[in-house]
């Protein structure tokens, strides 16, 4: 077009605008084997348990047919609701995450390692221990409320400090020790609580996705639904807001009501899953990441739906060896996440060490 | 000054009594500053005289302490967002951190106020990007990994990036740190020609005084909390000025080369830093 390109780069005419080749079939292929692999998830967590169920019973089961078979109430009260919590609690996990590290600049951040799961659970052991005393139950909506509430508080102490602090790292300790003194004082509440709720609440307090009902996914699932939709609308901005915050100011992004949204949506989906199965360690910090690798890009609206699914299938994943691998002993979801999540970590870390130094 | 006729005159940034600074602390006042289309304004005095304040004010990331900044004839303040982000765009001393970018992903960003709710860009903003990096000359570096490149090659990307968002007035912080030689030369003349063939408004700060003499149509000289002089590199760039500028031993600068003389005796002495 110019005259001064047309002398130097003659080349450019025969490569018509084209850049970024190839990265739709990859997307493609990953979305593809993601979906694929959620599927054999779900299939395996409605099939493996105490109670085998073959997989040709399932599309029976699941359309309504052996009312009267002891597989129909497995399937329907208890595999169902847990595997659909697990697979829309572990997305939204994975968006969190990447919400956070987004808005933090920061490649470890994660809902659990900045503390806010812990924080969230502190809120709602409060209200459940002390504001409803011993008689009453509480309600989904106030766990919610009190979670949200707990999220919140302890991401505005998280962005006070990391106004302070340059390093990536210390701001994780930082998040790392709020989220013990969070987890310490619910420790406290649940000591001197007198109840026979205390065995439920401390099962939850550590994470699993066990006892939520069919009325609480439908809520999760509203939640997450609305939650997921806002974080995508958000991509654009959030593509921007990876050249750091003074960059995205100059291109345009309204840099104080989209920190807003960020803080107020990674809130939502952080305390949803701390709500109803406690606190789960390690997955918001790694899905991103896994989904980005696999993915090969950052752009987050490729990325945002991939995260989602990453995080689906991991926590399905997880949750299917936490109740199996020592049945009928059955582990906390956390520590089979932590197993899978933390080697992620570890390795972020490595290779930024590297990259920098 | 240089005119450029077929563009009508009028300033596209304009300063008045500017005061400048940060969290309260005024750093440089009194700054009227004029910005028109086709000139090369160029801020040149000491470090932490507050040239970059200046720029960070006038692009709009810092509030101004007193005084107002207008684009084109609008106070700055009261223009939304993305119209100023059509207007001005930045190329900061920032550094900046990736993951998985491409450099065309980079350069695609500065579509940002031309695009969508979700941002996905046009066929005719992709053409847009190839244009903005054939011109910088990074268009071979298009599938690379943004993190993978040298210092200098992130730079002109950078540049790429401002140049894509299409503004009329383009701010730059220090362009040609980072850079060699060759690419500080070829730079200075890709943003002499955005400004000279395609009207564009360039206001920027440079350390290196023999390429602010040559890129620059009006230079403006900041110490000590103000605007000393400002004025064509002939008015500028005389011996005295710069000496007192800079605080140079009087007879350092050579206003015929441009060249700095360094002190007898001291190897690292105060004209060298002047240059750096």
């Amino acid at each position: 077009m110019s005259p001064h390109r047309a002398e130097n780069d003659v080349r450019l005419d025969s490569a018509e605008g084209a850049y970024g080749e190839g990265r739709e079939s990859r997307a493609l292929c990953v979305y593809a084997a993601l979906i694929a692999l959620l599927v054999s998830a779900l299939a395996a967590n409605l099939c493996v348990g105490t109670v085998g169920v073959p997989l040709d019973r399932i599309v029976p089961i699941l359309t309504g047919r052996f009312q009267d078979e002891v597989a129909y109430q497995v399937i329907w009260n208890i595999r169902l609701p847990r595997l659909c919590a697990a697979a829309l609690l572990g997305g939204a996990l994975g968006l969190a995450g990447l919400l956070l590290q987004t808005l933090f600049a920061n490649p470890i951040a994660g809902p659990y390692i900045l503390g806010i799961s812990n924080g969230a659970k502190l809120a709602v052991a409060v209200v459940m221990i002390l504001v409803l005393g011993e008689e009453r139950a509480m309600s989904s909506w106030m766990s919610l409320f009190a979670a949200f509430c707990g999220s919140l508080l302890t991401m505005m102490a998280v962005l006070a400090v990391s106004g302070r602090v340059r390093s990536a790292s210390t701001l994780v300790i930082v998040g790392v020790m709020i989220g013990y003194v969070c987890s310490a004082a619910t420790d406290i509440l649940i000591t001197f609580a007198s109840d026979a709720n205390i065995v439920n609440l401390h099962n939850w307090s550590l994470g699993s996705f066990s006892g939520i009902n069919g009325g609480q996914v439908m809520l999760i699932a509203v939640v997450v639904g609305v939650g997921a939709v806002v974080t995508f609308l958000l991509s654009k901005p959030l593509g921007a807001y990876q050249l750091g915050e003074a960059y995205a100011e100059s291109m345009g992004v309204n840099v104080r009501s989209f920190r807003i949204s960020v803080i107020v949506i990674s809130s939502v989906l952080a305390s949803c899953v701390t709500a109803f199965a406690g606190p789960i360690s390690f997955v918001g910090v790694a899905v991103p990441h896994v989904a980005r690798r696999l993915l090969k890009t950052s752009r987050p609206h490729v990325v945002i739906p991939a995260a989602f699914l990453t995080g689906s299938v991991a926590c399905l994943v997880c949750d299917l060896l936490a109740r199996t691998l020592f049945a009928p002993v059955e582990l906390t979801v956390s520590t089979v996440t932590a197993v899978f999540g933390a080697p992620v970590v570890i390795w972020v870390l490595l290779r930024r060490r590297r990259q920098v130094g | 000054m240089r005119q450029t006729p077929d563009h009508i005159p009028g300033a596209f940034v304009e300063t008045r009594d500017l005061a400048v600074g940060y969290e309260g602390q005024v750093l440089v006042d009194g700054i009227q500053l004029q910005v028109r289309s086709g000139q090369v304004v160029t801020l040149v005095g000491p470090n932490g005289a507050g040239k970059s304040t200046i720029l960070k004010t006038v692009a709009g990331q810092l509030d101004a302490l007193g005084g107002c900044v207008l684009l084109r004839g609008k106070n700055l303040c009261q223009v939304p967002v993305r119209a100023r982000a059509q207007e001005i765009s930045v190329m900061l001393t920032d550094r900046v951190h990736t993951e998985l970018l491409t450099c065309a992903d980079i350069v695609e960003m500065g579509r940002y106020p031309y695009t969508g709710r979700l941002g996905a860009p046009t066929p005719e903003d992709r053409h847009k990007v190839r244009e903005a990096m054939g011109l910088l000359r990074v268009w071979d570096l298009r599938d690379h990994d943004f993190m993978q490149l040298s210092d200098g090659q992130r730079q002109r990307v950078l540049l790429a990036r401002a140049v894509c968002q299409e503004p009329r007035t383009l701010i730059l912080d220090e362009p040609t740190s980072h850079l060699d030689v060759r690419y500080q030369i070829e730079l200075l003349s890709v943003l002499r020609h955005l400004a000279h063939d395609q009207g564009l408004g360039i206001l920027m700060t440079l350390h290196e005084l023999p390429l602010a003499r040559r890129v620059s149509d009006w230079l403006v000289c900041v110490k000590e909390g103000r605007i000393t002089l400002q004025g064509t590199p002939e008015q500028v760039f005389v011996p005295s000025v710069i000496d007192d500028l800079y605080d140079l031993v009087p007879g350092s600068y050579d206003a015929l080369t441009g060249d700095v003389a360094l002190p007898e005796g001291t190897g690292n002495g105060r004209g060298a830093h002047a240059q750096a």
